[in-house]
């Protein structure tokens, strides 16, 4: 009964073109508001997030190591150890932890939108399978892959995943159009031909399936300020672009063609968004592994809590996703301290209850 | 995507499995290992096998299958090579094994198994149940996985020598490879506490505890093993608590990805720890020291060089 009256619903995305608050549920605060709040959560999780570790470190001393490194101020009074676990080993691990975060929820919840379908990830049209494949390649061939601080690995896995987009949007495309469900269809198809040759090469390969297996799995035990340094840029450049995307996207929602009717460029603005989307992505996952889950679940559940507009919509996904990840992360690194759990375990064994009470709690539909 | 949760967990389930395997770590299941004072070859002769099945085994066996490096290197050590019809695409040493007919024993074809006709296959990791389905087509399978302590690899060098029929050799292996330990640790009879060490896996800091196989050279050394009180044998260390218990040695196994001293001395923060700062950083061959076969002495040999370089010039 209440669920055919979420169907029966007035359709959020009827207008499209009202005001700044179309989209908002009733009680929902006005967006500089919220994204004031979103950044002051996100900027407290990093706190937490260098604050604690398998390494017991007094809050204080730490909120003093940052100080002193970050403005300067105070006299080193702790070990150096200490100093070296913050700033080089916990700061750039949490940072990139919510880099990453954001990264794949915003690139989620622009797939979602651009494809207009409510399963899309940012995986799904090759970005994993490409990277998993590229990064096995490097990692099953003789060269050793590591020199120095420099690998081989990151730029392997970008590649892979750029090229298997690449070619899923090129066969995809005709007459200058790529309609969904063949993009859909085409990065299925190559996604499955990725991971099987990747399959293929960790079989011939069994001296170095643990190491391809723990690449693939993700995680952020091997952060580094250079690994932030890798994924920053491509996160800047993807996240304006689908910022800047937001209103089309949402005309986006009604049909194509009539959002073509309503003057948006549709392909133009597909193209823009999958290749910033897709490359943030690729560089995320370069750095950090499938780490699956984020960017399907992070946008729905941002959806849930304060609607459809994407102009609230992708802002908030990226402090969520951000704020989620960092959590998982440090979930990842205590729970078996000192041992470490894959976060992509981590992320779904949270996220999924998380997500599943959430769906029940609002009985609407969700997309 | 609904897959990709699960595919990360039946990522993370392969690669646990794989680890256990690269590692040569096994389960918590008491190897089977006979007391070294049992009579010489006698058969029939029935040993306990890792799944705690009794096998028996009839006469002495011509075509062995060897699907395990460590008891391929056992085999040969104790004479029994010709004996050899075949073993797993691991089993690198001696160079004789590379002659014999090759099998898979991460990915076990039943059908390559089977057909060469072996009278005694020997299994150390139960992949896809394949010692389940060897048994059903009536091979005759020791499945003996790899021991968590030294001396349990003793008991199956000890045990592998009985079942191939080279027990007087057997004898004489374990006793050389006693004597050679022994020498070892008698040097260190003085020594209250060693250095303190920690042993990488590979370049996302997998380790070994003292409750692995492995983690028993340290105990042996008495090294203090950095990844005391970890959850498993094999366990994935955080960086910061590497930093936080400051090694004085670190052992690197996984100079095949490309690790070295100079790649850990580049890592961001490393250089606090003790190790970087003296330069005690060394490259072991893992196929060496983490292979439950006859060279764990000499493994034992070189961890002792590189932790106590005064006491082994």
């Amino acid at each position: 009964m209440r669920r055919a009256r979420a169907l029966a619903a007035p359709d959020p995305q009827a207008d499209a073109f009202a005001g700044e608050e179309a989209f908002a549920l009733p009680g929902v605060r006005p967006l500089r508001i919220s994204l004031l709040l979103a950044l002051a959560a996100v900027l407290a999780a990093v706190l937490l997030g260098a604050s604690q570790g398998s390494v017991g470190i007094p809050f204080t001393t730490v909120v003093r190591i940052l100080a002193s490194k970050v403005l300067g101020l105070g006299s080193v009074t702790w070990p150096e150890t200490w100093e070296e676990i913050i700033w080089q080993i916990r700061l750039p691990r949490v940072i990139l932890a919510g880099l990453v975060g954001a990264t794949l929820a915003f690139s989620g919840a622009a797939y979602q939108g651009i494809l207009r379908n409510p399963l899309a990830d940012p995986y799904l049209i090759g970005v994993a399978a490409g990277a998993g494949l590229g990064a096995t390649i490097v990692l099953v061939s003789p060269v050793p892959y590591a020199f120095g601080t420099l690998s081989l690995l990151p730029p392997a896995a970008f590649v892979g995943a750029v090229l298997a987009v690449s070619i899923s949007y090129g066969l995809a495309r005709s007459g200058g159009v790529a309609p969904n469900v063949t993009l859909i269809l085409a990065g299925v198809a190559i996604s499955a031909a990725a991971t099987s040759a990747m399959s293929f090469l960790i079989m011939a390969n069994h001296e170095r399936v643990a190491t391809v297996l723990s690449w693939l799995l993700g995680g952020f035990n091997t952060a580094t300020w250079q690994k932030v340094g890798i994924v920053l840029p491509y996160s800047l450049v993807g996240g304006a672009a689908v910022l800047a995307s937001a209103r089309f996207l949402n005309v986006l929602q009604l049909d194509e063609e009539e959002a073509q009717q309503l003057g948006v460029p549709v392909e133009r603005v597909k193209l823009l968004v999958i290749v910033t989307a897709s490359l943030a992505t690729a560089a995320a996952v370069s750095v950090s592994g499938l780490i699956g889950f984020v960017g399907l679940i992070v946008p729905h559940t941002v959806r849930l809590l304060w609607g459809f507009d994407y102009r609230r919509l992708v802002p908030m996904s990226m402090a969520a996703g951000a704020v989620f990840l960092i959590l998982a992360d440090l979930a990842a690194r205590s729970v078996l301290s000192p041992s470490e759990v894959p976060v992509g375990v981590v992320t779904a064994l949270c996220g999924a209850p998380f997500f599943l009470w959430l769906l029940r709690r609002h009985r609407r539909a969700v997309f | 995507m609904r897959r990709l949760p699960l595919l990360g967990i039946l990522l993370a389930l392969l690669l646990a499995l794989t680890l256990v395997m690269a590692a040569c770590g096994g389960e918590k299941e008491p190897a089977a290992s006979p007391e070294p004072t049992a009579p010489a070859t006698d058969f029939p002769l029935t040993v306990t096998r890792s799944d705690g099945r009794n096998l028996t085994i009839a006469e002495a066996p011509q075509r062995i299958a060897s699907l395990s490096p460590a008891a391929t290197e056992v085999l040969y050590a104790v004479g029994a090579g010709p004996q050899i019809v075949a073993t797993d695409l691991q089993s690198d040493y001696p160079a004789e094994a590379e002659n014999t007919t090759k099998l898979d024993a991460f990915q076990p074809n039943l059908e390559a198994i089977a057909g060469v006709e072996a009278d005694l296959i020997i299994i150390a990791s139960n992949q896809d149940d394949i010692v389940e389905a060897l048994d059903r087509l009536g091979e005759t399978v020791l499945f003996i996985e790899v021991p968590d302590t030294i001396d349990g690899v003793m008991g199956q060098v000890w045990l592998l020598a009985r079942v191939s029929g080279h027990a007087e050799e057997g004898g004489r292996l374990a006793q050389e490879m006693k004597d050679r330990m022994r020498a070892v640790t008698d040097k260190l009879a003085d020594v209250e506490e060693g250095p303190r060490v920690y042993h990488e896996l590979d370049n996302t800091f997998f380790t070994v505890a003292p409750n692995s196989f492995v983690g028993d050279f340290y105990s042996l050394l008495k090294a203090h093993n950095i990844a005391e009180g970890a959850p498993t044998a094999y366990p994935q260390l955080s960086q910061e608590e590497i930093l936080d218990r400051d090694p004085e040695v670190i052992i690197l196994a996984d100079a095949d990805a490309g690790e070295s001293a100079q790649t850990v001395k580049a890592r961001p923060g490393w250089g606090v720890i003790s190790a970087v700062k003296n330069d005690r950083i060394y490259v072991v061959d893992p196929n060496i020291v983490s292979r439950p076969g006859p060279r764990v002495a000499d493994a034992l040999e070189q961890l002792a060089r590189v932790l106590y370089p005064e006491k082994f010039p």
